[in-house]
């Protein structure tokens, strides 16, 4: 009997069901870490950032202290210098900076237990840089912003900016950076503002002796300077900063494949292992004497069997162990063409013997339909559903498999058998290792339990969708949903 | 004499380890749904238990047993087994054993040394000589 199209949804249709609730799941898709998923905004680490900004502030305070107290003591040696003023300028600036710090960090501890910390931290930070250049640009003034190099201290903010921030970000602290030396520049050209008071420079380069041209010139010079390094620096951030994210990522994605693989280990272990013990616990229990005395043949044969069980189960252990180590180093499989009804074909000419001897018959209505996935993965993932299918069938029972392209791309592949299903509160479970139902471990004892799990990373890995509609004692639909493929050399005739 | 519990998935394993304590004098009896292991001792309380930890429905549903007997019936001794060695994560090593943590007196991987096995029991059995239980005393 050829399939109907619509087998993925048989409650009604199929003859011979029960009146059995049917329910449906859905393998969740985005399981395993892809990198992709955007990283939560991190207050910490803005506070963090926020603190340490002001821990080099404590510094700047410290340098100024230190030359305003020597200016103050000794204003002849500050001329030296090519400052005049003394160090009262510095003293001042040294007490703005100290009290604007305290302020930050006072903001920092008060705005600790706030649902808003992220963005208080961040307005912090900005408030820091933008009150940070303001008093630069005041120094710079002061200093002398044509006839010195203090408009080049503007490059430690910019330098900052872009090791800390993104480059658009970077770039905003840049332009801030200009646009308040270029107001500077302008209000002292335009004679809004008093000329630098503290420039002891020799009479040939003063103000007065500076040509307008020379000054629009020094000033562009400090602005393509600034630029140069904006760019150079921020380019190699953000090289930096990619390269920490994609080490995160690879971080992430490794510690969950390292916990996944030795979950499965372990029950892999306890599977293989525990049979080995068994037989072991049954030759000791033979050459302990516990079941009479043994001639000294039968003991010798017993001991050979103890020493062969017991070097298989070691053998296991390291060739599992092996598997994963070499496991983690294997890059994804090649996606391919690949043809599904051929797959399924396949599959299902694998389980016939099987299925025949309990009297199971397997219809199969297999339409050619062309997918992109690995190949191997493929015929997994359609291997463990046949099989599971014929060990979860009642003798004499009936297994279904089609497969056919869908409208808009990819194809669809459903297998159903009519036997004892799964109970809808185990659903989420039957993809984990070694995951039996009561139902399943009892109707087939020889069951691993890992072919829906085999299953789930093949699906996972190669974007299929996965769908499982069930009723107890009425049977079980796995429908798989393939991406789009074409044949090699050409879209689907 | 003593009536020993072993609890265990394994029914082979079981049987092996029941003939061999058996053979030692002890009366024995086999569980192999951890789920039902309390309603067996509840049944008949015995002298000690001898308890897989990895079941089928659970990696670890012998921790759970073992607590719940701690719970349930105070200082019963448990003697824990299991086919997976220290170096997967379970969780603990034998090392780890404590009676709050985990109540088990012992801890024997298998494949099981059955001197051991013996001796181990053989020493739960000297200390925790069986006495009445007065009906006040509170499980710990």
């Amino acid at each position: 009997m050829p399939l109907s199209r619509d087998l993925p949804t048989p409650p009604a249709a199929a003859p011979g069901d029960t009146e059995a609730a049917w329910t449906e799941y859905r393998l969740p898709r985005a399981q395993p870490p892809d990198g992709k998923e955007p990283a939560p905004p991190d207050a910490t680490m803005l506070a963090s950032n926020a603190r340490w900004f002001c821990r080099l502030r404590w510094i700047v305070v410290a340098v100024l202290s230190a030359y305003g107290t020597f200016g103050l003591l000794r204003p002849e040696g500050c001329i030296l210098t090519g400052i005049r003023g003394g160090g009262v300028w510095a003293l001042a600036v040294a007490a703005a900076l100290a009290g604007l710090n305290l302020a930050y960090l006072g903001f920092l501890r008060a705005t600790e237990g706030s649902s808003r910390r992220a963005a208080l931290a961040t307005a912090c930070l900005w408030t820091q840089i933008v009150l940070d250049l303001v008093l630069l640009t005041v120094v710079v003034h002061h200093l002398g912003s044509l006839e010195t190099f203090a408009p080049m201290m503007y490059l430690f903010h910019i330098v900052l900016a872009c090791i800390f921030f993104s480059s658009l970000r970077s770039l905003a602290v840049t332009a801030i950076a200009w646009t308040l030396y270029l107001a500077c520049v302008a209000a002292e050209l335009a004679g809004v503002v008093a000329p630098p008071t503290h420039f002891a420079a020799p009479p040939a380069v003063s103000r007065a002796a500076l040509p307008l041209a020379t000054g629009l010139v020094q000033a562009g010079s400090v602005l393509f300077i600034s630029a140069t390094v904006w760019f150079l620096t921020s380019r190699i951030a953000g090289a930096l900063r990619q390269r920490e994210e994609e080490l995160a990522v690879s971080n992430r994605r490794l510690l969950a494949a390292t916990e996944e693989r030795a979950r499965h280990l372990l029950r892999t272990t306890h599977q293989l292992k525990a049979p080995f013990a068994a037989i072991h616990a049954q030759t000791q229990v033979l050459l302990g004497g516990y079941c009479g005395t043994l001639s000294e043949d039968v003991r010798s044969t017993v001991e050979q069997i103890a020493a062969r069980a017991a070097s298989l189960s070691r053998q296991i252990q390291q060739m599992l162990q092996l598997a994963n180590l070499r496991s983690a180093a294997q890059q994804p499989p090649p996606r391919v063409a690949v043809e599904l009804a051929a797959v399924a074909a396949a599959a299902v000419a694998a389980h016939q013997p099987a299925a025949a001897r309990r009297g199971i018959t397997i219809e199969a209505a297999l339409e050619t339909a062309w997918t992109t996935a690995v190949a191997d993965h493929a015929a997994m993932l359609l291997d463990n559903l046949v099989a599971n299918a014929v060990n979860y069938s009642h003798e004499g029972g009936t297994v279904e498999v089609s497969c056919s392209p869908r409208p808009g791309g990819g194809a669809t592949v459903a297998v159903r058998d009519r036997g004892i299903g799964i109970p809808a509160e185990k659903l989420p479970r039957v993809f984990d290792d070694f995951f039996r139902t009561t139902e399943a471990a009892s109707h087939n004892r020889n069951s691993t339990g890992l072919g829906l799990a085999i299953v789930r990373q093949a699906a996972l890995a190669g974007d299929i969708d996965v769908s499982i509609r069930t009723a107890p004692a009425a049977g079980t639909v796995v429908t798989l949903t393939f991406p789009p493929g074409a044949p090699p050399g050409g879209p689907i005739p | 004499m003593a009536y020993l519990l072993i609890v265990d998935d394994d029914l082979d394993f079981a049987t092996a380890v029941a003939r061999v304590l058996s053979q030692e004098g002890h009366e024995t009896a086999i569980e192999t749904d951890a789920a039902k292991a309390v309603e067996r001792i509840e049944q008949r309380r015995p002298e000690a238990v001898i308890l897989d930890v990895m079941f089928p429905e659970d990696d670890t549903a012998g921790f759970d047993v073992a607590r719940t007997i701690r719970r349930t019936f105070g200082p019963l001794p448990v003697v824990l087994l299991t086919a997976v060695n220290q170096q997967f994560p379970l969780g603990f090593s034998p090392r780890d054993l404590d009676a709050k943590w985990l109540p088990a007196v012992d801890f024997l991987e298998k494949p099981i040394d059955f001197a051991r096995l013996t001796a181990t029991v053989n020493a739960i059995l000297a200390r925790h000589q069986p006495h009445p239980t007065s009906p006040d005393e509170a499980p710990g």
